[in-house]
């Protein structure tokens, strides 16, 4: 392998490895919230229906 | 509102790393002129260090979050811990395999138990650990105290485990000429410190941006439980 | 100071119930000589080569016999709630750590008196004189292993699979312990004194000195119901 083989080699590993946890973690984050959106409005329409 | 002013400042943060890693990429690989000696290969130096730096200052955080979070007991400093082990673990990994490609061309071998090497390799191993001990403990409090501990233990061993693996490679093997962690500043043109340097804040921008986010993302996880453990009571 | 006449007492207690069940002491020890067998079945050991390799082969075997005893350690308190009871005591937390890791450091001493003569005789090994110092050298390896060997076994007390976690966790931790007696009893065996090995010795004393601190400080935090 030629030195940019190498080197593409390196940079594409480290910056796609980066990217693909971003993503992973953009979805959790979302997913996540809207979980907590739902048991958030959940617990308000709730107690609003005590009052 | 205060949440909106979070989201606007990552945002922000985001951008900003963008552009840096940008402007690193550009610079490491456009404008830095290729090593006299290792030739275009050499520019894997600015992935690595900026790599490992980070991942040594995530532990760091990992020792400070661990430490307050034995000494005050809030949840918010395991979660820096927690959040800051996941994402050394990564950068950790990631110099790895940046210091075995690096090594190939260097030394002909995909892996040399040198000292950079086997150091970041030991590193990797304590902080997996961390993050299984977390995961094979049920009861969160139990789990958060038993990681701290571990995230304090860890960190004051890596000095030791510094001196031990340097005294034990640097015994036996004399240095090699061609070695990739050759001081940047002897023999180097300003291109190639300005690509370190630019390379550096770009990877730094990007640790914290993720470390926000992996943090929001804990503080949220944690919210939801205790919503849930007050509805079931 | 109270510290250690608590650290005392616990320990006594301990060590009276070992003597009379024996459980580790037995299987500890059995675990170990085993081991120097199997040893011997798997590796070439032409005499020449025995020399260099007992050091890593002797403390191979102490590093796995040792993990079972840290396995064992807390045995006695899980039955009966008897940790609960001891928390609930005005004991220091730091006498229980104290007195756990002398524990265990009683136990291995033990199995390392027997095994390393055997381990000579097995393997036809020469240089009985040079065995104080190797013995020192063991002594100050297994302090460093037992004692932040007792803290990892406290914090996956309540893990899974924490047969697996256990050495998981630790071994990483001992590399600098691995490194230095492995190297001090090769420098001794080679050149029949400490000589280039002392700052090996040095770093062994500061890994056991900067860990009987941390554990006696933490240790109130690492053990909780």
């Amino acid at each position: 392998m030629s030195a940019w083989g190498f080197v593409s080699l390196a940079y594409g590993i480290v910056w796609g490895s980066i990217l693909v946890y971003l993503i992973l973690l953009k979805r959790r984050y979302a997913s996540t919230a809207a979980d907590l959106d739902a048991l958030r409005s959940t617990e308000a329409t709730s107690s609003d229906a005590k009052k | 509102m205060a949440q909106v002013a979070i989201k606007k400042r990552k945002g922000i943060l985001g951008a900003l790393a963008f552009v840096a890693v940008a402007i690193g990429l550009f610079w490491s690989l456009v404008i830095a002129p290729p090593d006299a000696y290792q030739g275009d290969v050499q520019r894997i130096m600015y992935l690595h260090l900026p790599s490992i730096l980070t991942a040594y200052l995530s532990y760091f955080l990992v020792f400070i979050g661990s430490g307050m979070y034995l000494w005050k007991r809030e949840k918010r400093d395991d979660l820096l811990a927690h959040s800051a082990a996941e994402i050394g673990v990564l950068f950790t990994a990631l110099t790895i395999i940046e210091g075995s490609i690096w090594g190939r061309p260097t030394w002909g071998v995909w892996w040399t138990w040198d000292a950079r090497l086997t150091l970041t390799a030991i590193l990797l191993l304590i902080y997996v650990g961390y993050l299984m001990l977390r995961s094979l403990i049920e009861d969160e409090n139990r789990a958060a105290s038993a990681a701290a501990v571990l995230g304090i233990i860890g960190f004051l061993d890596i000095p030791l485990i510094h001196m031990s693996v340097y005294w034990w490679r640097t015994l036996h093997q004399p240095p090699s000429i061609l070695r990739p962690d050759k001081a940047p500043w002897e023999n180097v043109h300003p291109a190639m410190l300005t690509a370190l340097a630019i390379s550096f804040v770009g990877f730094l921008l990007l640790y914290f941006y993720l470390l926000s986010m992996r943090y929001r993302l804990g503080e949220m996880r944690e919210e939801i439980r205790a919503r849930r453990l007050d509805r079931g009571a | 100071m109270a510290l250690l006449r608590e650290s005392y007492l616990l320990l006594w207690k301990d060590l009276l119930l070992e003597l009379r069940r024996r459980e580790s002491l037995l299987t500890m020890f059995f675990f170990g000589t085993l081991l120097l067998f199997v040893f011997h079945f798997s590796f070439d050991l032409a005499p020449e080569r025995v020399a260099e390799m007992a050091p890593a082969l002797l403390w191979l075997a102490f590093l796995f016999t040792g993990t079972l005893g840290l396995a064992q350690l807390f045995q006695p308190e899980r039955e009966n709630h008897c940790l609960d009871a001891l928390l609930l005591s005005p004991l220091d937390r730091g006498a229980l750590f104290l007195a756990k890791s002398c524990l265990n450091l009683v136990l291995m001493i033990v199995v390392e008196i027997v095994v390393i003569p055997l381990f000579w005789i097995l393997f036809n090994l020469r240089s009985w004189n040079l065995l104080p110092q190797l013995f020192l050298v063991t002594l100050l390896g297994t302090i460093g292993f037992c004692v932040l060997g007792t803290i990892t076994s406290a914090i996956t007390l309540r893990a899974r699979a924490r047969e697996l976690l256990l050495p998981l966790v630790l071994f990483p931790l001992m590399i600098p312990v691995i490194l230095a007696t492995i190297r001090c009893m090769e420098n001794v065996l080679r050149t029949g004194e400490f000589g280039d090995a002392i700052p090996w010795l040095r770093l062994l004393l500061s890994f056991d000195v900067i860990f009987l601190t941390v554990g006696v400080l933490i240790f109130d935090r690492v053990i909780e119901n």
